[in-house]
């Protein structure tokens, strides 16, 4: 099949109208039966954005169920946050000993445990991937991994704990090669994804945020002084005439300008790295003989999150139930893919299905689409 | 006229168009040409596999990315064997959007109910044990403030012995000045020396003092906890916020029935120990105008904002008088002066 270059392989059509009832019944399902309902919930949405959603000739198909999603977050409740809990009054009941080696096998024990979290969280969003990629269905052909995701957990905690390390320098390594160890885990029918992303173009972004507090300190500090020497000193370099703010005023109202400065700077620029960072990872994504690019640039990440905090706050909150429907939106109007695909080479996938949903994503409150 | 479907196999993704044919039995039908499995396949099979405009799919089941999708809305003898899209999920379906939602409204604030009514349940479940190590914990906090003197902490035991206090119940002055009585978990006590100073008598700190027995005969405290924290209180290991828990048992809001109840119980016990109720009446009716007063706003709101007066609490109190009882006074008058004087003439500590 070849590229289709015109239109784009990938295509949006969904309507906010066709999706409002959805949305709003949704919502209304989920305050009665108190969120339990937000897992079929998900499912619908998810099931309405896949199905409006066009790859070369045809829709992709969401075939994930609320059930699956709600027993994969009960499993996980049981089996790791009831053992978790366990642990914490283990530990509760050492410290209260007060023997200084209890203390100790204490503080042990909750290095171990955060740790143990932490590696969890990266199992957790391994997992979540491959369940998504499992779910999803064009052609009659589904996603997956054989990987279990352990031993991407234990990667995760090593490569972030070091990325950190170092005066955090690393991170961009740390999410870069994870992004890449991630997805050459998974494949697609009959082929495996490979991705190559470097972090060239990353580091200068990076360094610009990690610089940022730095050259704001310096400046806020040089204002400062600046703003004292004219308050202290009006008298003098205007020969007698009484000042016309005090400075203290002053020292407020700069130390309050740069205060928001640095936010919206630090956002800007936090943005900036990410549209960087995912237009890199996935145009060194591939499948098969398929090359993927993501067009998004940090201008076109700032119209999303603007409108949509526009969109939450004017609506009073009820808009949020529309978050998900344009960050999909958003995602697939700017994927690209070229190449060809040979639908008779394009067999089922031979992988296991995971049998639950993300519930371990879920339980640990990580967000999702 | 035939009717020709999209199809997938599930195998490979190559796309097939052959016509589905229903059969003589009208419970299958077969796929042909194309290159499709011909089947036979049971219309029973047949699983939704969502819609949109006009186009309808179908899976099968048992056979993961097998679907044959209509392009147009299928004719009458094959659409009447379909499965019914599922909308909201299958027991909703059922009954319908609305119905549904009214019923598990209904099931909603029946649980919300029951969630309300879960913190005493489960502070009776908390082994007395527990508690008590607790109640010690949020206490040993306070012990900079402590007061103690031989004569004071005599005056405090025949005090608590006239109420009939129990065994696991320790009472402790610590100076503060502000007016207010606390009844921390396990038995813990607390009066605050701006209550014994601010009492006309020993008869107004006996009835704050059993109002306070009130609420620890009835594990208030612990109950006011849980409703605060949460299970993070019980699987949190409670040690780590034992200062938390101390600040926001001095400022709980019981409920009224909670006070009413700790109320009727310092009744019984003033009764039982012949103490005139008088004075606790007279006490709130002080407070209460005491607190109009700006000028002393801060020590007072203490005890306001933890034990709300009404008038009705006092009318309580002064109805439980009995006539031609010779009541006698909670403590004599060296006793009363030892609890006075138990936390000295220093400044109280900074809190």
């Amino acid at each position: 099949m070849d590229q289709q270059s015109e239109r784009g392989a990938f295509e949006f059509y969904g309507s906010w109208r066709e999706y409002a009832p959805i949305a709003f019944t949704n919502l209304l399902l989920t305050i009665v039966t108190l969120g339990l309902y937000s897992f079929w919930a998900r499912t619908r949405t998810r099931r309405y954005l896949w199905s409006q959603t066009r790859f070369i000739d045809d829709r992709l198909e969401w075939t994930g169920t609320g059930r699956e999603l709600f027993f994969g977050y009960l499993l996980v409740m049981v089996l790791v946050f009831v053992p978790l809990a366990g642990i914490q009054l283990l530990m509760g009941a050492l410290v209260s000993r007060g023997t200084q080696s209890a203390a100790a096998a204490a503080g042990l024990l909750f290095v171990l445990l955060y740790l143990f979290v932490f590696a969890l969280g990266g199992v957790a969003i391994f997992r979540a991937l491959r369940y998504r990629l499992s779910r999803t269905y064009w052609h009659g052909i589904r996603g997956g991994s054989d990987d279990q995701g352990f031993r991407y957990g234990l990667s995760y905690l090593w490569r972030t704990m070091l990325g950190s390390a170092a005066f955090g320098l690393l991170v961009p390594w740390a999410l870069v090669s994870l992004w890449n160890e991630r997805w050459n885990a998974m494949s697609f029918g009959p082929y495996a994804f490979r991705s190559g992303a470097t972090t060239d173009g990353l580091m200068r972004r990076y360094l610009l945020f990690y610089l940022l507090p730095v050259l704001v300190g310096i400046g806020a500090v040089v204002l400062v002084v600046l703003a004292i020497a004219f308050g202290f000193n009006p008298r003098a370099a205007q020969g007698g005439t009484p000042a016309s703010f005090t400075p203290a005023a002053a020292v407020l109202l700069v130390g309050i300008a740069l205060y928001i400065l640095f936010f919206v700077f630090f956002g800007l620029i936090a943005l900036a790295f990410y549209a960087a960072y995912f237009r890199q990872g996935i145009g060194n994504l591939t499948l098969g003989a398929l090359e993927f690019e993501f067009t998004a640039r940090t201008r076109d990440w700032l119209k999303l999150a603007l409108g949509t905090i526009a969109l939450v706050v004017c609506t009073l909150g009820i808009g949020t139930v529309f978050v998900s429907y344009r960050n999909w939106a958003f995602f697939v109007r700017h994927l690209r893919a070229y190449g060809t695909l040979e639908l008779d080479q394009f067999t089922q996938s031979t992988t296991r299905a995971p049998g639950q949903g993300e519930g371990l994503f879920d339980s640990l409150d990580m967000g999702a689409f | 006229m035939e009717t020709r479907v999209w199809h997938y196999d599930g195998r490979s993704g190559e796309r097939r168009m052959p016509a589905i044919v229903p059969s003589a039995d009208e419970r299958h039908f077969m796929l042909q040409g194309d290159g499709a499995d011909p089947g036979p396949y049971a219309f029973a099979d047949l699983e939704p596999h969502g819609h949109s405009h006009h186009e309808r799919a179908f899976g099968l089941k048992g056979r993961p990315g097998w679907r044959i999708t209509f392009l147009e809305f299928p004719p009458s003898e094959i659409a009447v064997h379909l499965p019914k899209p599922a909308r909201y999920g299958a027991w909703i379906d059922r009954f319908g959007l609305w119905r549904s939602a009214g019923v598990l409204a209904v099931l909603a604030l029946l649980v919300v109910g029951f969630t309300l009514k879960l913190p005493p349940l489960i502070a009776r479940l908390i082994p007395v044990s527990v508690e008590q190590r607790m109640g010690r914990l949020i206490v040993g906090n306070l012990g900079t403030y402590a007061c103690a003197s031989p004569q004071g902490d005599s005056a405090l035991k025949a005090l608590g012995a006239r109420l009939r206090q129990g065994d696991d119940v320790t009472i402790r002055v610590v100076h503060a000045p502000m007016i207010n009585a606390v009844a921390f978990p396990g038995g813990q006590v607390v009066l605050f020396d701006g209550l014994i100073q601010n009492a006309k008598s020993p008869d107004e700190v006996a009835g704050v003092l059993a109002h306070e027995l009130g609420h620890v005969a009835h594990r208030d405290g612990m109950e006011s906890l849980i409703r605060q924290y949460g299970l993070s209180l019980l699987l949190g290991g409670f040690d780590s916020n034992i200062s938390g828990y101390g600040n926001a048992l001095l400022n709980a809001r019981y409920s009224r029935k909670a006070e009413a109840g700790a109320d009727g119980y310092a009744i019984g016990r003033l009764q039982a120990a012949n103490i005139s109720p008088l004075p606790t009446a007279a006490l709130f009716a002080r407070l209460a105008k005491q607190d109009e007063d700006p000028g002393s706003a801060g020590i007072l709101l203490n005890y306001l904002s933890s034990h709300p007066l009404s008038s009705s609490r006092e009318r309580q109190f002064t109805q439980s008088v009995r006539p031609g009882v010779a009541y006698k006074p909670a403590l004599d008058a060296a006793q009363w002066q030892a609890l006075r004087a138990m936390c000295g003439d220093r400044p109280a500590p900074a809190l």
